[in-house]
């Protein structure tokens, strides 16, 4: 029932609702895709990595996605960048260090660092493509529509379906433990001191949780059978079975050149 | 054959653990309505998995004695089998989600799906169950986000797609405040007469407003079984549940024997008012 602009794709999700084309291509499809590239940015130069960022980035603003596009790689790729500036352009000692007052910087050490940026920042765009414009839900009957193992889907889908109510025990506990006394605001002695406290509960409860939903799923015959019933799968055009296909050729051979040459 | 029979059932969940169920043999013939009523620690969840075939697994054995389906024992039966005979819905709703599912119809279509149906019989199926546990308006809510009361409606109506012969039910309407619990029961009232209900339960409300049969657990031990009249004339009875003001006072005029014989124990407030009626005029 859900479709891919459906509202209700929960807080964890970083899913955007939209009808782009990129949102109507098969998932499987661009889950194949997402792999091709993460192999094929290893065997680029820099000036290739930056056209799959910016393309992946483009495709994502037309996607709808822009914003949370921004916000990731704000989020994400600044610390990063400043650990690499720290570690390639000032504490790693090159032939080309140049003296600026108080610090040397190394031009060779700032290169490769942005190498290594660009190399970053393709893979992640690619990546947010890939989840801002595919719902779990789509995927998972994308995957059950392939003959892919229940097991399989069930380790993808769990997590983050589990995720909320996960957090919102380990708030509860949190409360609890504090309405009891447990000190979580003083020093850091006191506050790694009360972590157990903290975990055990959390822990234990959890693994209570996974001992019912095993007796659950296996009440409503999850892997009674090799394949599921799956409503609604998303559209699969030859094309994209054929895509898929020279994809995943592709792939192995790319890796293989890659640790020949 | 009975359609789950319980045989001389002693069980406990280690072999040093305090047994939980002693010595219990039971017998649920198809279409049956039983309620299995009990105080705290007094087996009715353990028995209820018992009966949903979740036990035994792995290292929980029962001591002796077992539970034969349709006259055969569970570790005999399929997954798929078991999952078409009988459905088990849990006490604490969230637990019964499958944790595969984003919306409320895909946790629907979920178990039907893994047993292999037609997509226009899977489709069919959900239908009937929304309509049945009032979910139509919640079909595209991501089921973790949904209430604890509209979470259970959904584990019943998730249990009902199966199409299970029998449906066990281990306290339902515990969260629930008294007008979703008796909405929920109403509904529960509206299943198919077919359908076997095994309903456990600490709360005699939900009770009567579903069973016919009434079997009560006591220190793993069933001490009653029976219609309502019998449960409730029970001494154990009124000590684990407490009782309805009317049927309290209609106790102890029984006792102090100035109830009609022959005359039946008040279940609700209505016959009560008639009863009471009756007896303050022929007394006057």
């Amino acid at each position: 029932m859900i479709g891919q602009g459906n509202p209700h794709t929960g807080k964890t999700l970083l899913f955007v609702p939209g009808n782009s084309f990129i949102h109507r291509i098969n998932p499987l499809t661009k889950l194949v895709g997402l792999l091709w590239l993460a192999a094929t940015t290893f065997m680029l130069p820099p000036m290739g990595m930056a056209v799959v960022f910016i393309a992946a980035f483009a495709f994502g603003v037309i996607a709808g996605a822009g914003a949370v596009f921004v916000r990731r790689l704000v989020l994400t790729v600044t610390p990063f960048a400043i650990a690499l500036f720290v570690i390639h352009g000032l504490l790693i000692k090159r032939p080309d260090m140049i003296d600026y007052g108080l610090i040397s910087l190394s031009p060779g050490g700032l290169t490769y660092m942005a190498h290594i940026l660009v190399r970053v920042a393709a893979l992640l765009t690619a990546s947010m493509l890939f989840v801002t414009t595919t719902h779990p839900a789509i995927l998972l009957k994308s995957l059950d529509s392939h003959g892919i193992s229940p097991g399989i889907a069930y380790l993808i889908s769990s997590p983050l379906l589990l995720i909320e109510p996960f957090s919102a025990r380990a708030r509860a506990i949190r409360d609890a433990q504090q309405a009891r006394g447990l000190d979580l605001n003083g020093s850091w002695k006191a506050r790694i001191k009360a972590f157990p406290a903290l975990l055990i509960p959390l822990v234990t409860l959890a693994l209570s949780d996974l001992d019912q939903r095993a007796s659950v799923l296996d009440g409503r015959a999850f892997r009674a059978r090799p394949f599921r019933v799956v409503l609604d799968a998303p559209v699969d055009q030859p094309y994209e079975r054929w895509l898929r296909r020279l994809l995943l050729l592709a792939l192995p051979v790319q890796i293989g050149l890659l640790l020949w040459l | 054959m009975a359609l789950i029979a319980i045989e001389n059932l002693v069980f406990a969940y280690g072999p040093k653990m305090p047994v939980i169920l002693d010595g219990l043999s039971l017998s649920i013939e198809a279409g049956e309505r039983v309620a299995i009523l009990g105080g705290n620690g007094s087996g009715k969840t353990t028995l209820a998995h018992w009966i949903a075939g979740w036990l035994p697994r792995a290292a929980m054995n029962a001591t002796s004695g077992a539970v034969l389906a349709n006259g055969k024992a569970w570790p005999a039966w399929t997954a798929l089998e078991r999952a078409e005979a009988v459905q088990f819905v849990g006490q604490i709703p969230m637990q019964q989600l499958s944790g595969f599912a984003f919306t409320v119809y895909d946790e629907l279509v979920f178990g039907p799906g893994n047993l292999g149906l037609e997509p226009d019989e899977i489709r069919k199926r959900a239908d009937w169950a929304l309509d049945i546990c009032n979910l139509r308006h919640l079909v595209d809510r991501d089921p973790f986000t949904l209430s604890g009361g509209e979470q259970q409606r959904l584990s019943i109506a998730a249990a009902l797609v199966m199409h299970p012969k029998a449906l066990v039910l281990d306290e339902p309407t515990g969260n629930f405040d008294p007008e979703s619990r008796d909405n929920l029961l109403d509904q529960i009232n509206r299943l198919p007469s077919d359908l076997t209900i095994i309903l456990c339960d600490m709360a005699l409300k939900p009770a009567l407003a579903i069973a016919k049969r009434f079997v009560l657990l006591d220190g793993g031990r069933i001490v009653a079984d029976g219609g309502a009249q019998e449960i409730l004339s029970h001494p154990r009875t009124s000590a684990i549940f407490g009782m309805p003001a009317v049927m309290e006072a209609a106790l102890l005029l029984q006792q102090a024997g100035h109830w009609p014989a022959g005359e039946d124990l008040p279940l609700t407030f209505g016959r009560a008012q008639e009863q009471f009626g009756r007896i303050t005029h022929v007394a006057g």
